[in-house]
């Protein structure tokens, strides 16, 4: 049995922060989008309370409260956001919305 | 415990506001609403007064240690900010409440909104520690969300609330992930900590990528080069109340955290990247320019300019010193008046469901000779003309470069691409000129009606381009007064 380090930890938190990034980028899906972005500040929670663990300084445990609280008023108006738009535009994919141009 | 509430009095009388504004809306009668958002105005004008007082600016002199484990700050470079940020929100109440009609249905939640962004701007101006700042920003930005998409019956509105929600979220993303790296780093999430130990700091990666990553959020806040992809969309979808906001608070509200963290906590850091800085700012300025020229939508028009006004403010960053804050506060100052005016106008002579093309100006000064004057002020301020406000931000910017360049070739090149600049923007500032005052393809000349409350928003605008002008002398001393504060404490 291995002891956990803080670089595994680390290395977790980095994989999640990278596929969460990475589904950004690929998909064309609002929601997917949104998805992968709650596994960005997911990410950067493990961090923290990793370090936080092994700093001895539990600031960044406080820290990952302050975090989760401003992530869910943030998904309950994003996806009021992206329901609203759904009801004008009948879709979801990123693609369309395209009606300002230069 | 208690009396030291006096340090968040303004914070706390603006939350107040806001909540009160919120339940006020259940009492008053649908035809009363207007009357919400003069009050609030009128409250946040008697808030300003209470910035004013002697016993709030003697605070400066007294540390949070106790209340607030010194994550909050207050000194000059706080006051200033909240003043501006009060008084900007003065401004876009009045102007929210002429924009009513058009929002539809809500409208003492929009007031709301806009004076709980105010409440978070108000923070960050104070903030001195990584959870004050995540939370402040976090609190302007999802409050923009809903301010953004506030006309739910537009689509454009909707759109551009989705695009600033998903790359605001992706920038909070970085952001966060940043901090957690240069906690992980430093041990404490305090700015003064961080200053105590940017030495040994400055040699970790994992310390340096952290501050990339933050620094990537601020980024997005204040539209720099390259993350201002959002800024144009979403200025032309926004509400116009809503995109006055974000183009001062918001933006101020990145420079405040940005002054805060790279030129009070880490100067070091910043000296040692000092070339990227250079980079951004000069790539901002001229992307911000180039783009502008061929814009005949007024609000994309502002947003390209307001990306290149956030590469000549981040000029006051690259220099690091006190004359550089000094001349980021007064080119915000009369950053202010002049957007404001623009706006303004813009609102009065568009209807709904028009877009804001730049013939909506033509012949302008003969249906309203006032608001032509005052499109003419705030629009050659923002160009750079001597004598008024703009030219006076722009000359302390260049001039606090100038006094670092000798030495670094950077600092030349930035000098240059500002100038260019300047000369690039007075095509498109002064093709609005031209608009308003010899562009005549229709005749028409129906009288602009002005209502009272929108005429004591102008005037004031049109005073402060003129005195920021016209009189630099005090508020040269003003601002150097706020800019100073902070490092004589800093030395202690």
């Amino acid at each position: 049995m291995i002891e956990p380090t803080l670089s595994h930890y680390l290395l977790i938190s980095g994989a999640l922060f990278s596929i969460g990034l990475l589904g950004v980028i690929v998909r064309r899906n609002i929601l997917i989008i949104y998805m992968s972005l709650e596994l960005m500040l997911n990410a950067a929670n493990v961090a923290l309370v990793a370090m936080s663990r092994f700093n001895g300084n539990l600031d960044g445990q406080v820290m990952v409260f302050f975090i989760i609280t401003v992530a869910a008023a943030e998904v309950s108006v994003g996806l009021a956001l992206i329901v609203a738009l759904y009801r004008k535009r009948q879709t979801t994919e990123v693609g369309d919305l395209a009606s300002m141009k230069l | 415990m208690v009396d030291q509430l006096k340090f968040v009095q303004l914070e706390m009388m603006v939350l107040v506001l806001g909540l009160a504004v919120l339940i006020a809306d259940l009492w008053m009668a649908p035809s009363k609403r207007r009357l919400i958002g003069h009050l609030s105005a009128l409250s946040l004008g008697i808030i300003f007064l209470f910035s004013l007082r002697e016993s709030y600016v003697d605070l400066v002199n007294e540390s949070t240690d106790v209340f607030f484990n010194s994550r909050y700050k207050i000194d000059g470079l706080a006051i200033f900010f909240k003043r501006f940020f009060i008084l900007a929100a003065i401004f876009v109440l009045i102007f929210a409440v002429d924009f009513a009609d058009r929002i539809r249905s809500g409208f003492s939640e929009y007031y709301a909104f806009i004076i709980f962004a105010l409440a978070g701007m108000m923070f960050a101006a104070s903030a001195n520690d990584f959870s004050m700042l995540f939370v402040s920003i976090e609190l302007i930005t999802i409050t923009f969300y809903i301010l953004v998409s506030y006309q739910r019956h537009r689509l454009q509105s909707l759109e551009a609330g989705v695009k600033y929600l998903i790359l605001g979220a992706v920038s909070s993303a970085f952001m966060i992930y940043g901090i957690a790296l240069i906690f992980g780093e430093a041990g404490s999430l305090k700015f003064e900590d961080l200053h105590a130990k940017q030495s040994e700091l400055l040699g970790s990666n994992v310390f340096l990528f952290g501050m990339l990553f933050l620094f990537a959020g601020l980024a997005f806040k204040i539209s720099a080069f390259p993350f201002q992809v959002w800024a144009p969309d979403v200025y032309q979808g926004a509400p116009t109340p809503t995109t006055a906001f974000l183009a001062l608070g918001s933006k101020a509200a990145g420079f405040v955290l940005l002054i805060r963290l790279l030129v009070i906590s880490l100067p070091d850091l910043t000296r040692e990247w000092t070339t990227l800085f250079i980079c951004i700012s000069a790539v901002t300025i001229l992307y911000g320019n180039l783009c502008a020229l061929p814009q005949r939508n007024l609000k994309r028009l502002l947003a390209y300019s307001g990306i290149a006004n956030a590469g000549y403010l981040l000029m006051g960053i690259v220099a690091q010193s006190e004359a550089g804050t000094a001349a980021i506060l007064y080119y915000l100052a009369g950053y202010l008046f002049a957007l404001i005016t623009i706006f303004l106008i813009i609102n009065l002579l568009t209807k709904e469901g028009e877009g804001e093309d730049i013939s909506c100006l033509e012949n302008l000064n003969n249906r309203s000779p006032f608001l032509a004057v005052a499109m003419t002020l705030a629009v050659v301020s923002l160009a750079g003309i001597p004598p008024l406000a703009g030219f006076f931000g722009k000359f302390l910017l260049i001039k606090s470069v100038a006094i670092e360049a000798f030495g670094n070739i950077g600092y030349f090149v930035l000098l240059a691409v500002a100038v260019f600049g300047v000369v690039a923007s007075i095509f498109y500032y002064f093709g609005i000129v031209r608009t308003v005052f010899w562009n005549h393809k229709v005749d028409e000349i129906t009288p602009v009606s002005v209502g009272l409350p929108i005429r004591f928003v102008l005037v004031s605008c049109v005073v402060g381009i003129l005195y920021l002008g016209l009189l630099p002398n005090k508020p040269i001393k003003w601002v150097e007064s706020a800019a100073a504060v902070e490092n004589k404490s800093l030395l202690e």
